[in-house]
């Protein structure tokens, strides 16, 4: 079933438009990798999606408009986004960072508490640092607390935002490894942007290319990386 | 020893006040990284506003919630009109806003009240002096190791301390406070987890004007009346408690203010030929100065600091 579509999706920053009539579908269950360089449109897609920036055309989740959206109750609808690079909040600690996150929660505070220590268990180094503020923590550290604080809103659908970004290559397996469990464990579905090819085609159910804002080729990750020309140019083999 | 006692105490009303100035503009510095300086202008409107209920026979109690709501009412509005539209063009243009609002204020209550100390007998005021929230006649005082400690001046310490402590229990186990001290980190984040906030920052600046409100009407109680240039002083002593606390830190106004009041009374009180009545106002500049030589983030600021 289709949790996200996109139709006609454009964006951009004043007068300059940098997304062009973007299609993108992502169903549940799945996890959806778009894949672009360095200034193809990522992080506007996403913006657009989460509703952080102006844009037109139609975002459709589970069949509902949410376009007209504002951000915050675009999260409510189950939409949760992990910005790129450092997005905690780096004077908050680390439980107050999950707190905030599931700041949109009316389930009482008892579900919320079950909820911070099922991803403490998962991911161990920030129960130990549940006390310290944000900002100490490591650069994969900072991106798992980030990961679970979206997880802490319950979202039908986690956007990830260049998670691999300034991190070592062994972090980021690992961080992709619990994005990979956490779909295949909670039925999560995930749609993230990447230029980290390798990594990210491993885990993608189904992958998109992005060039300057549009989408010149959709498949299976296989389908893809058995093209000459998309496997030159992204996974420069 | 008295003397002492008694201008300590002297310094830790007068900066009881200075500490509710600090804290509106603190409550608004994290949440916009905007200094408010119309702060100490706000706290007088909403104490003129004090003084009318007080000519309608209205107790003090009822005029200062009174006042405290129109206080939250102008913040609140002044965010949604004035501020947020400017704040996306830039931080200065914020500034000058705030400055204007400043101007405009004090025109409107010369306008409004006159140019004149209130209550006045001259223009047929009802009331005698400007009440006061806690008994302050020449004889409530306490006997402490000989000095005499107003009960005025004790009432309004404890005032800052009950408020200090509400204010610390909002920030600390509210969503609200949650919600504030996010939007304070990381404003986009703050969104992208759901946080309203707009909502935040207009609740903010409710708030901090709420407290401002408290704040004149405490010192216009101190002083027996309200007059146009109540709160000059008292926003440049405000600002240098807000630095030496530092900005982003509640506890550290209330602090930074009583150590402000203190130092000012001990200064214009022992260094009396050199800083007297007419130069502790430099005091606050000194103040100012040293802190962001010596720590500029104020004694409880937090430093930004980032790992890369």
């Amino acid at each position: 079933m289709t949790l996200l579509r996109t139709s006609g999706l454009r964006a951009g920053y004043g007068p300059v438009t940098v997304l062009h009539d973007l299609e993108l579908e992502v169903n549940e269950g799945e996890i959806v990798v778009i894949l672009g360089a360095n200034g193809a449109g990522k992080t506007t897609t996403m913006r657009a999606i989460s509703g952080t920036i102006p844009r037109q055309g139609t975002v459709e989740l589970k069949g509902a408009d949410i376009t007209k959206l504002s951000p915050d109750n675009i999260v409510r609808q189950g939409v949760a986004q992990v910005p790129q690079g450092r997005g905690t909040f780096p004077e908050l600690s680390v439980e107050d960072n999950l707190r905030a996150g599931a700041i949109t929660r009316r389930d009482g505070t008892s579900k919320i508490n079950a909820d911070m220590e099922r991803w403490y268990q998962q991911f161990p180094r920030l129960a130990e640092r549940r006390g310290q503020r944000a900002g100490s923590l490591s650069g994969g550290e900072q991106q798992m607390l980030a990961i679970a604080r979206a997880l802490m809103s319950r979202p039908s659908l986690l956007l990830c935002d260049e998670p691999s970004l300034g991190l070592a290559p062994l972090i980021t397996q690992e961080l992709f490894a619990v994005i990979e469990r956490l779909n295949k464990e909670e039925g999560l579905s995930v749609l993230l942007v990447e230029q980290n090819a390798n990594l990210a085609m491993h885990m993608a159910s189904r992958v998109y290319l992005l060039e300057t804002g549009r989408i010149v080729a959709q498949g299976s990750a296989a389908e893809l990386s058995a093209d000459d020309s998309i496997r030159k140019a992204y996974l420069g083999f | 020893m008295e003397l002492f006692l008694q201008r300590l105490f002297d310094g830790l009303s007068q900066g009881s006040v200075y500490s509710l100035i600090a804290l509106g503009l603190v409550i608004i510095y994290r949440g916009t990284g905007h200094l408010n300086f119309a702060q100490g202008e706000m706290a007088l409107f909403c104490t003129y506003v004090v003084y009318q209920c007080g000519e309608w026979g209205l107790p003090i109690g009822i005029s200062l919630i009174i006042g405290m709501g129109v206080g939250f009412a102008l913040g609140a509005v002044t965010e949604v009109t004035l501020i947020r539209p400017v704040a996306k063009k830039s931080q200065f243009a914020v500034f000058i806003v705030t400055l204007g609002l400043f101007q405009f204020l004090n025109w409107l209550d010369g306008a409004i009240w006159k140019d004149q100390p209130l209550p006045n007998s001259g223009v047929g005021s009802n009331q005698t002096s400007f009440p006061s929230l806690f008994p302050n006649k020449p004889t409530d005082f306490v006997n402490v190791f000989g000095a005499a400690i107003k009960l005025q001046s004790i009432g309004v310490f404890l005032l800052v301390l009950v408020l200090f402590g509400l204010l610390y229990l909002l920030f600390n186990y509210t969503k609200l406070g949650l919600a504030m001290n996010a939007v304070a980190s990381n404003a986009e984040s703050a969104k992208l987890v759901g946080i309203r906030t707009n909502m935040v920052l207009m609740v903010s600046w409710g708030l901090a004007a709420a407290i401002g409100a408290l704040g004149g009407v405490v010192f216009a109680g101190i002083n027996s009346n309200v007059n146009l240039g109540l709160m000059f002083t008292v926003f440049i002593y405000a600002s240098a408690a807000a630095t030496l606390g530092g900005f982003d830190s509640p506890g550290g106004a209330v602090l930074g203010g009583l150590i402000i009041g203190v130092i000012e009374n001990m200064a214009a009180g022992y260094a009396d030929e050199w800083v007297g009545q007419e130069l502790k106002v430099g005091v606050a500049l000194v103040v100012i100065l040293v802190v962001l030589l010596v720590k500029p983030s104020g004694l409880f600021g937090t430093a930004k600091v980032e790992r890369v």
